[in-house]
């Protein structure tokens, strides 16, 4: 490689830094779109095993475990997710399926082993507990951008600072939220929830993030309830990215017969 | 001693009355310091094992002190009408934004969840309502929803559709008054017809504090000016009536001061303190000033006469203060701290009553102008002595008393075995809600609401799995398989969240195992520790909540409960709407697993963490909710019957143990103690008063004789009780100790001039005769002045003060009636040993029976 091409392009990247940081360039929606990417978008598909730890305000704890299965149909659009449950050992076997759509709701399913059960769950508020911890089924699956609206409030030397409005808000229990989204990597760190007289009652945050085959992995994150002083913990180990998991594993009979192999 | 005393107190008025009044401006400044406490929880020592208990199951399952507000509509559609709900939907937003309010606990239409069938094959999660209703179809299919959930229906809107409800729970119970004063300001801004009401216990507890602290402020004043009112009446000389009050303000407020400043709180007790210690006080007062009266004549030397007086009142004074100082003393032998707290400062302030009384009252009189000492006898001698009514009715009451000597006795021997039935019916119960009067907003709304809903009182059954989880074998299997992972096992008892930890010790090292040989015996310990882990969640057990499920249904047969909430009922309709949605799948799943699994969507809901209000975290324990419609302890016992006979007829899963919580079986613990402890104290107060009166008049005897009055008195006022069917509650549990102390005071008055003229004129009839002139009058007008001191306090708005104030009347009637009758009646049939003719004195009675004729 030859010195001036080298000198060009390391002035041309000073040129982009500069202008980074005068901002500006990047709108709240391309901020938030590269974000979406960054945390439910890497890869084609992506396998991870969960761990959540949910303690309330006593230090009581509950643990759930489990392995995720994901594939992405087309980029920053529908998805497949499997979830199979581990832990406790009563609940093994327990598993969800969700057909991520952007234009419309979620298909999302469910199967029981102890009951000999599978079943939809019907659409409707994903606003709602995931199995018994401060994570909502929307903070699993990725909060639809198309029900926000996003403004750019604030750049510091890490953080985008985005403020989000929902647009139906008679569907959620916040009236706004801010999120940080690191600069480098896109990906949110910490999201805090407002309720109707502004309290902040509510906190996402990454506690941790490696780099896996290339993509920032957020790899350790909680979930604060500030009213209720409850917390969930929640941990990803084994993430794997481009496995090439076949559509075909994301149906009906990989519910009763989970994939095995895939799931290592 | 004695003499000492009175010399100071006539010689140094103005030494006395610099000390008195230091004592109470030191006390006085401590006044403010006040601290309320009406929590009937603290009728329990804070380390009684049944209020740890509850504690315990509160924290256990994150139980809060609840509010409840109800409205009623009185439409043909009920409550379910789109402006109803629209009401209670802007209610409870109000409420949830309130200071003190657990905004994630509290249970109304707009914060429960629905889970139904969205379609076939379909289960769907959903705020019941999370807008209020449109239509009146809407609002209508609102009530056919919560219908379908057993947890909500009943509890949450009333059975008849006409009532719902919104529990507010709170961080702390103390707040609770300010809570339900601002809720109910919130109602008013409403635009609703429907009749708003608040009720639960800690609103009751509360306002009853304020309205306590209303009471002591006005009903203690009040007393005492009728008090103030009544003794002029009887001695007409303002200056003369001013010392006792001097001596009733300044002993209430050194004790209540002296109270407050060692940190006590004002319990519903401690506020009566007052209001005893007022009688008590002028009491002794009453009797010098009396006795001073009758001696003094005009030109007298004051300070003669009052040292005179007080040699030989100081004696009796005594004993009378010390015996009543003990029948309060005796209080603290009950196990309720409040009660303690209350006869402590009682006995305290009876004995400070006294000091105060016997140098104060000679220190006033010698400070007395002698005009004024002058005009007040003048005044006394020249009208109630010949002409009042006592003065005219007072002799023939002595003459009946000897002359129907023996029908008096067997009359008192009726009333005592009537008594005794009497007491034998006693109902014993308490309830907060009853402190208020009928027509008070907190009974009215507790009425409705316990009439439209399954019940706002509150007890848990808790049962709990105590089987340990490893046995000795197994440990040791478990031991090695840890042992070769390279983690050593505790030797302490394992416990769920241990072997939870161990799981996940067993995880992290799978994720950095290297070798097979170490998987592999991570994979042993896990395969050994997964089972002992599912055995220890002893309530996913089907068979465990059959069992329990069992018990509601009993439970709810018996009809003693409007109903039980517990696991069972969860899982139950999880399962029916995973399954049809229709009333034949209302089951318990086949297995452990299944249970899990339902419950691991129930926790899918918005509100997951409902489900620890009915089992721990670890499944070992597991609470049963039953709703009561009243707060009566009898009712409360009656349910604790049942769930024995229950017991009894189908005992509990192996290893597993049933105990009582909650604020109704709280209110039992209490009672019990409270009737156990003050037969007790009681009992032991009769003993002691008895030996020291045998010691005061050196004579069994007139032991004896003396506790006739007390033993009368406190057994026709607790027959009355019985026979009236009025519940025996704590006010009325301890007037016990203010009839033994007042009737001993007339007692020991009564026996002991009786004596001193006998020895004096050597004859029955004559002493007689006598006593029943000045020392009589004594005796009733301080009668009359107490009973007729209280009267203010009927009209009081918190029925506890009501009782005080009609048994304090009562109390001093029969004392004073059976101390005027029945030791006059006594010592003529005694005669003959108790007040034998000196010999050389001439007898003018024949000491037969026949003596009355």
């Amino acid at each position: 490689m030859n010195t001036p091409i080298k000198k060009t392009l390391i002035a041309l990247l000073a040129i982009g830094s500069t202008l980074t940081v005068q901002a500006s360039e990047l709108s709240a929606e391309q901020i938030i779109n590269k974000a979406n990417q960054a945390s439910f978008y890497a890869g084609d598909d992506g396998r991870s095993q969960a761990r959540m730890k949910i303690i309330d305000d006593q230090g009581r704890e509950q643990l759930r475990q489990f392995t995720i299965l994901r594939r992405t149909k087309e980029a920053l659009g529908d998805q497949q997710m499997l979830v199979f449950f581990s832990r406790p050992s009563d609940v093994r076997g327990t598993v969800f399926r969700v057909e991520k759509k952007i234009a419309s709701d979620d298909d999302r399913w469910l199967y029981l082993p102890g009951l000999d059960l599978l079943r939809r769950i019907s659409a409707g508020d994903k606003r709602t507990s995931f199995v018994g911890s401060h994570f909502f089924y929307e903070d699993v699956s990725g909060r639809n951008p198309r029900e926000d609206s996003f403004a750019l409030v604030e750049e510091t030397d890490e953080h985008y600072v985005i403020d989000a409005t929902p647009k139906d808000p008679g569907s959620v229990e916040f009236t706004h939220y801010r999120v940080w989204i690191d600069k480098t990597t896109f990906l949110p760190m910490k999201a805090e929830y407002r309720d109707g007289q502004d309290n902040l009652y509510r906190r996402v945050s990454v506690a941790k993030v490696e780099t896996v085959q290339g993509h920032p992995t957020v790899v350790r994150s909680k979930v604060e309830d500030l009213r209720s002083g409850g917390a969930t913990l929640m941990e990803f180990r084994g993430v794997e990215y481009d496995l090439g998991l076949p559509e075909s594993i994301f149906s009906e009979r990989s519910m009763r017969t989970p994939p095995t192999q895939y799931l290592r | 001693m004695r003499s000492q005393v009175i010399r100071f107190a006539t010689e140094h008025p103005r030494r006395v009355f610099a000390a008195i009044l230091a004592l109470v401006i030191a006390t006085a400044a401590l006044i403010p310091n006040i601290q309320i406490d009406t929590d009937p929880e603290n009728m329990l020592a804070h380390d009684d094992p049944a209020r740890v208990f509850h504690n315990q199951v509160k924290s256990d399952f994150t139980m809060y002190d609840s509010i409840v507000v109800g409205a009623i509509a009185d439409g043909p559609d009920g409550i379910f009408t789109p402006r109803s709900l629209l009401a209670l939907h802007t209610l409870t937003s109000e409420i949830l934004k309130l200071d003190g309010v657990v905004p994630g606990e509290t249970l109304a239409l707009s914060t429960s969840d629905n889970i139904t069938q969205g379609a076939p094959g379909t289960i769907r999660f959903e705020y019941l309502m999370r807008q209020a209703p449109q239509t009146q179809a809407a609002a209508a299919a609102i009530g056919e929803a919560v219908a379908r959930l057993p947890l909500l229906d009943n509890t949450l809107v009333s059975g008849d559709g006409k009532a719902a409800a919104i529990y507010v729970p709170l961080y702390h119970k103390e707040d609770s008054f300010e809570v339900a004063e601002q809720i109910r300001a919130l109602i008013t801004t409403l635009d609703s017809d429907d009749h708003y009401h608040i009720t639960g216990l800690p609103v009751a507890e509360n306002q009853f504090g304020v309205e306590m602290f209303v009471q002591m402020a006005i009903s203690a004043p009040m007393a005492g000016a009728m008090i103030f009112a009544l003794m002029w009446f009887f001695f007409r000389s303002v200056p003369l009536v001013v010392a006792p009050m001097l001596v009733a303000m300044a002993t209430v407020i050194a004790t209540m001061g002296t109270l407050i400043g060692m940190g006590f709180t004002v319990h519903i007790m401690s506020s009566m303190i007052a209001i005893f210690l007022m009688p008590i006080a002028v009491v002794d007062s009453v009797h010098i000033m009396s006795d001073f009266t009758d001696r003094y004549r005009a030109g007298d030397d004051a300070k003669a006469v009052i040292s005179e007086v007080m040699e030989d009142l100081f004696n009796p004074m005594l004993f009378t203060s010390v015996t009543s100082a003990v029948g309060f003393y005796s209080l603290m032998l009950t196990p309720i701290p409040p009660v303690q707290i209350f006869g402590a400062f009682v006995g305290s302030g009876i004995l400070l009553a006294f000091l105060i009384s016997v140098l104060l009252v000679p220190a006033y009189v010698v400070r007395l102008k002698p005009a004024t000492l002058d005009s007040m006898q003048a005044r006394l001698h020249g009208e109630s002595e010949h002409s009042g009514l006592l003065a005219r009715t007072l002799p023939s009451l002595g003459r009946f008393a000897m002359n129907k000597h023996k029908a008096l006795l067997i009359g008192a021997g009726v009333i005592l075995l009537a008594s005794l039935a009497g007491i034998s019916r006693i109902q014993i119960n308490d309830n907060p809600v009853r402190w208020f009067k009928a027509d008070h907003d907190i009974r009215i709304a507790d009425e409705v609401l316990n009439h439209h809903f399954a019940g706002t009182y509150d007890a848990w059954l808790v049962l709990q799995d105590n089987n340990a989880l490893l046995d000795s074998t197994t440990r040791e299997t478990l031991a090695q398989n840890l042992a070769a992972v390279g983690i050593t096992l505790s030797q302490e008892a394992l416990t769920p969240q241990a072997i939870a930890d161990l799981l996940t010790e067993l995880d992290d090292r799978a994720f950095s195992a290297e070798d097979d040989a170490t998987l592999d015996a991570i994979e042993a310990a896990v395969a050994q520790l997964e089972p002992l882990a599912e055995q220890s969640r002893r309530f996913l057990d089907p068979k465990v909540l059959s069992w329990m499920a069992g018990l509601q249904a009993d439970l709810q047969q018996s009809g003693l409960v409007g109903k039980s909430n517990a696991l069972p009922d969860i899982v139950k309709t999880v399962n029916r709407e995973l399954r049809s949605g229709k009333p034949e799948d209302f089951v318990l799943p086949g297995s452990a697993a299944g249970v899990a699994q339902t419950l691991l969507q129930f926790q899918s809901s918005h509100r997951p963490d409902d489900l620890w209000h009915f089992v721990s975290r670890d499944y070992r324990q597991s609470l049963i909710w039953l709703q009561l419609t009243s707060g009566d302890n009898q009712h409360m016992n009656q349910v604790v019957a049942r769930i024995d006979d229950y017991l009894d007829a189908h005992p509990l899963p192996q290893g597993l143990e049933a105990h009582w919580a909650g604020k109704a079986y709280i209110n039992v613990i209490w009672q019990d103690a409270m009737v156990s402890g003050m037969a007790g104290s009681l009992a032991s107060a009769f003993v002691i008063v008895f030996i020291m009166m045998a010691l005061l008049f050196r004579s069994p005897l007139y032991g004896l004789i003396a506790m006739l009055p007390l033993t009368l008195t406190i057994a026709f006022i607790y027959g009355l009780v019985g026979w009236l069917g009025k519940d025996y509650d704590m006010p009325i549990a301890v007037l016990s100790a203010l009839a033994l102390g007042l009737s001993v005071d007339f007692a020991i008055h009564f026996l002991e001039r009786t004596r001193a003229i006998h020895k004096e004129t050597g004859s029955l009839p004559v002493t007689l005769k006598l006593m029943f002139e000045e020392p009589s009058r004594a005796i009733s007008r301080n009668a009359i002045v107490i009973a007729l001191g209280f009267t203010p306090l009927l009209l009081a708005p918190l029925v506890p003060y009501i009782t005080v104030g009609v048994l304090m009347a009562s109390i001093m009637a029969v004392s004073a009636s059976v101390t005027l009758l029945l030791l006059p009646a006594a010592l003529t049939l005694l005669q003959r040993w108790a007040l034998p003719t000196p010999s050389g004195k001439q007898d003018a009675t024949a000491p037969q029976s026949n003596s009355g004729e």
